[in-house]
C-alpha cells in the first residue's frame, strides 16, 4: 500500500448549539492511503459527515493533528485549507448540486474553470466515458435521472483527476438498482485510477463492497467486532 | 465555459427577475441620458438661439429683465413699447456698427390653418421691420424657391398690402408667394378688431428661429394697423467691439433715456439659463433617485440569488472556487445585468430624443428653438459606465457575503 494520503491523529470537532457543546467528533484516530475504499457508517448524528469534511479539508478541526497529502492543516485558515484541498479532493453529495442551466459536459468541466486549467476535450470525453455519459453531453440536467446525475457529479469530482474521492452519502437519493450501479463505478475507478474512496453510507451491503469500514457512534470510532479488511 | 457564460447561465436561471432588474437600471439610465442630454443640449441651444437673432445688444421698454429675455426668442404679449425717437437718438452712437427697428405685435388669424377647427382662431406673431438693416443684421435669411414659392422678395418700406412670412407660419397657413393672408387686429385704443389682407411676397426658409413663426410687415404699415405710429417693440444693435468694457460705456450712454433699457443678449443667456438652472437642479435629483431606486432594485436581485444560491456556493467552493473568484463570479453577473439595462436605456433614450425634446418644450417653454437635448457618445458612455459602476457598488456586499460563506455551513444550511 502507497503511504497514507491522509492521516488524523485525535480529530475533535466541536460545536456549540446554545448553552450545549456537540461532540461532533470526539479523538478520532483515521489513516486513508491511495487505492482502498473506506466506508464510514453509523447511525443519523453519529458525526459521518462531519469526519468526511473535517478530512477532506471542508470543515477545520478543533483538536487533534490532521495531515493532507502529508501537509499538516489542522489550524489553518479556510483560504489555506482551500489552497490545499483544490485537486486533492473530489466531492460528491447526496443532492447531486448540478448547475441547472448547464450540459452535462459543461458540469463535468466546471472545476477546471475554478482550478486555471484548461479543458483538454480527449480528457472530457474520457471522465464522460469513465461514468457512462458520453451520448449525455450535451443535456441539461432536468433531463436526466437521478443516477446519471448521480454519475455527472462523479465526473464534476474525477476532471481534476485527484487523490481522494469523497462521497456523502452518494446513494442516499438512489434506488437500490442505482446505488449499486454508481458503488460499482466508484470501486472500478478506485482499482483503475489508483484513487482513494472516502464515503459515507447507512447501506451496510454497500459498506460491505468497501475494502474498510469504520464504525462511527456519537463521535467515536468503535469496533463492533474485529476489524473487517479485505484484499 | 467561460466565466461570462457561467455568470449568464446564472442570471438566465431567474428571467423574469433578471428582466425586471434590468428593466429598472434601464430606466433609470434612459432618464440620466435624457436629463443629461437636457443640459448639455440647452446651453447650446440657448447659445444658437440667441446668436441667430443677430443682436449683440436690445434696446427696448424698461420691463422685466425676464421677459426681456424671452420676447424675442419666443414672442410674447403685453408688449412694452418705446418711443421711435429713441432709435434716431441711439443709431448716432458712434460704436454702433448695425442698427435696426423692430415693432412686434400679435395678430388673430381667422379660421383656415390646418389644426384649426371650424370658426376656431389663432395668433400670429407679426414683425414690422426695415427690411435694408434687418437683412444687415440677418444677412442668412434667403427666399424659399420651387413651385408655388419662385420669385420670392422683400415688401418695399412704403407698401401697406404685402407681407412676407417665416417657413412654418407659411406651412401652418398653408400660404405660397401670391397667396393673400387675412389679419384681424384690435388697434390700440379700440376695442374691435379690423380686418386686414396682405398678398404673400415671399416666404423664407427655415432659419430654426422665432423668424419662421413670424409674418413680416413692412415696419410703417405694422405700426400703423396696430394703432402705435411712432412707437417700436425692441432696437436691436450690434457694436464695432463687442466687449464688456464696451456694452458698459454703451448702457451708461443710453439708460438715461426715460422708460429705455439696454440688454446685452450676453445677459439674457445668462438671465436664461440661470432660470433653468433651478429647473435642471430638480431634474438632476429625479435621476439622481431613479439611480438610487435602480441601485436598490439590483442590491435586492443579486442578494435574492445569492441567498437562493446559499449550497451551491458552498459546492463550488468546495470543487476548488475561491473566495476570489466567488465574488468575481456575483459581481460579473451584476455586471452583466447593469451593462445590459444601461445599453437598453441608452438605446431608448436615443431613440427617444425628440419626445423627450417635445415634452421638455412644453414642460418647460423656453422659446428656444433649437434642439433642448444634446446626446453625445460621451454622455452615452458616461452613463454606461456609471450604471456599472453603481451596480457594481451594490454588489458588493451580495458578493463579500457569498464569498465568505464556509462550504460545509453553506451546503447544510440548506440540504
Amino acid at each position: 500500500m502507497d503511504a497514507p494520503l491522509i492521516i488524523g491523529r485525535g480529530l475533535c470537532r466541536y460545536y456549540r448549539r446554545g448553552i450545549e457543546t456537540v461532540r461532533a467528533l470526539d479523538g478520532v484516530d483515521v489513516t486513508i492511503s491511495a487505492g482502498e475504499s473506506v466506508a464510514v457508517v453509523g447511525p443519523s448524528g453519529s458525526g459521518k459527515t462531519t469526519l468526511l469534511n473535517v478530512l477532506a479539508g471542508l470543515d477545520a478541526p478543533t483538536g487533534g493533528d490532521l495531515w493532507i497529502g502529508g501537509r499538516p492543516v489542522s489550524g489553518l485558515s479556510e483560504g489555506a485549507l482551500t489552497a490545499i484541498r483544490r485537486g486533492f479532493f473530489g466531492y460528491v453529495f447526496q443532492h447531486f448540486h448540478l448547475l441547472p442551466t448547464l450540459t452535462v459536459a459543461e458540469n463535468v468541466a466546471l472545476p477546471l474553470l475554478f482550478l486555471r486549467r484548461p479543458l483538454v476535450p480527449n480528457e472530457l470525453h474520457r471522465v464522460l466515458d469513465a461514468v457512462g455519459l458520453a451520448d449525455r453531453a450535451h443535456h441539461l440536467p432536468r433531463e436526466l435521472s437521478g443516477g446519471q446525475m448521480q454519475r455527472v457529479a462523479i465526473g464534476r469530482a474525477l476532471i481534476v483527476r485527484p487523490r481522494v474521492l469523497v462521497a456523502d452519502e452518494p446513494t442516499g437519493n438512489l434506488d437500490s438498482a442505482n446505488a449499486e450501479a454508481i458503488l460499482s463505478l466508484f470501486l472500478d475507478l478506485v482499482a483503475r485510477e489508483g484513487l482513494a474512496l472516502l464515503l459515507s453510507t447507512h447501506n451496510r451491503d454497500l459498506a460491505a463492497r468497501c475494502t474498510r469500514i469504520l464504525h462511527l457512534r456519537d463521535g467515536h470510532l468503535w469496533d463492533p467486532q474485529p476489524s473487517v479488511t479485505k484484499t | 465555459m467561460t466565466w461570462i457564460r457561467l455568470a449568464w447561465n446564472n442570471l438566465a436561471r431567474r428571467p423574469v427577475r433578471t428582466s425586471l432588474t434590468a428593466v429598472g437600471v434601464g430606466l433609470a439610465t434612459a432618464v440620466a441620458v435624457s436629463l443629461g442630454g437636457f443640459n448639455l443640449g440647452f446651453r447650446s441651444a440657448i447659445a444658437r438661439s440667441i446668436e441667430q437673432l443677430g443682436f449683440q445688444v436690445m434696446v427696448m421698454a424698461k420691463g422685466c429683465p425676464y421677459e426681456a429675455a424671452t420676447l424675442m426668442l419666443k414672442g410674447g404679449t403685453g408688449l412694452l413699447y418705446l418711443p421711435e425717437s429713441a432709435h434716431e437718438q441711439i443709431r448716432t452712437d458712434p460704436d454702433i456698427e448695425a442698427i435696426t427697428p423692430v415693432f412686434l405685435g400679435v395678430a388673430e388669424k381667422p379660421a383656415g390653418g390646418m389644426d384649426e377647427g371650424l370658426g376656431a382662431t389663432a395668433f400670429a406673431l407679426i414683425a414690422g421691420i426695415e427690411t435694408e438693416s434687418y437683412r444687415t443684421m440677418k444677412p442668412w435669411l434667403r427666399f424659399q424657391s420651387g413651385p408655388g414659392y419662385d420669385g420670392g422678395r422683400w415688401f418695399s418700406p412704403e407698401s401697406t398690402d404685402e407681407a412676407v412670412m417665416g417657413f412654418e407660419a407659411a406651412q401652418y397657413e398653408q400660404r405660397k408667394v401670391g397667396d393673400l393672408l387675412y389679419l384681424s387686429v384690435v388697434p390700440h385704443g379700440r376695442s374691435e378688431p379690423e380686418l386686414h389682407t396682405f398678398r404673400i411676397v415671399g416666404v423664407l426658409e427655415r432659419t430654426g428661429t422665432q423668424d419662421d413663426g413670424t409674418v413680416f410687415l413692412p415696419l410703417r404699415t405694422a405700426q400703423r394697423i396696430f394703432g402705435r405710429e411712432g412707437q417700436l417693440t425692441i432696437v436691436g444693435v450690434t457694436l464695432r467691439q463687442f466687449n464688456a468694457i464696451r456694452m458698459r460705456e454703451f448702457e451708461g450712454r443710453w439708460m438715461s433715456i426715460p422708460e429705455v433699457q439696454v440688454v446685452s443678449l450676453e445677459q439674457v443667456k445668462g438671465a436664461l439659463v440661470s432660470l433653468v438652472g433651478t429647473a435642471q437642479t430638480m431634474v438632476a435629483a429625479v435621476a439622481v433617485i431613479a439611480v438610487i431606486v435602480a441601485m436598490i432594485g439590483v442590491l435586492n436581485a443579486i442578494l435574492m440569488s445569492v441567498y437562493e444560491r446559499t449550497a451551491e456556493f458552498g459546492i463550488l467552493k468546495a470543487i476548488g472556487a475561491e473566495r476570489r473568484q466567488i465574488f468575481r463570479l456575483v459581481c460579473l453577473e451584476t455586471l452583466l445585468l447593469a451593462l445590459a439595462g444601461a445599453v437598453g436605456g441608452s438605446v431608448v433614450a436615443v431613440a427617444g430624443v425628440r419626445l423627450t425634446d417635445a415634452a421638455l418644450r412644453r414642460l418647460l417653454n423656453l422659446g428656444v428653438s433649437q434642439p433642448m437635448v444634446l446626446i453625445t457618445p460621451r454622455l452615452l458612455a458616461v452613463s454606461i459606465l456609471g450604471a456599472v459602476a453603481l451596480g457594481l457598488l451594490a454588489a458588493l456586499w451580495p458578493a463579500a457575503r457569498a464569498a465568505s460563506l464556509r462550504p460545509v455551513e453553506a451546503i447544510r444550511g440548506q440540504e
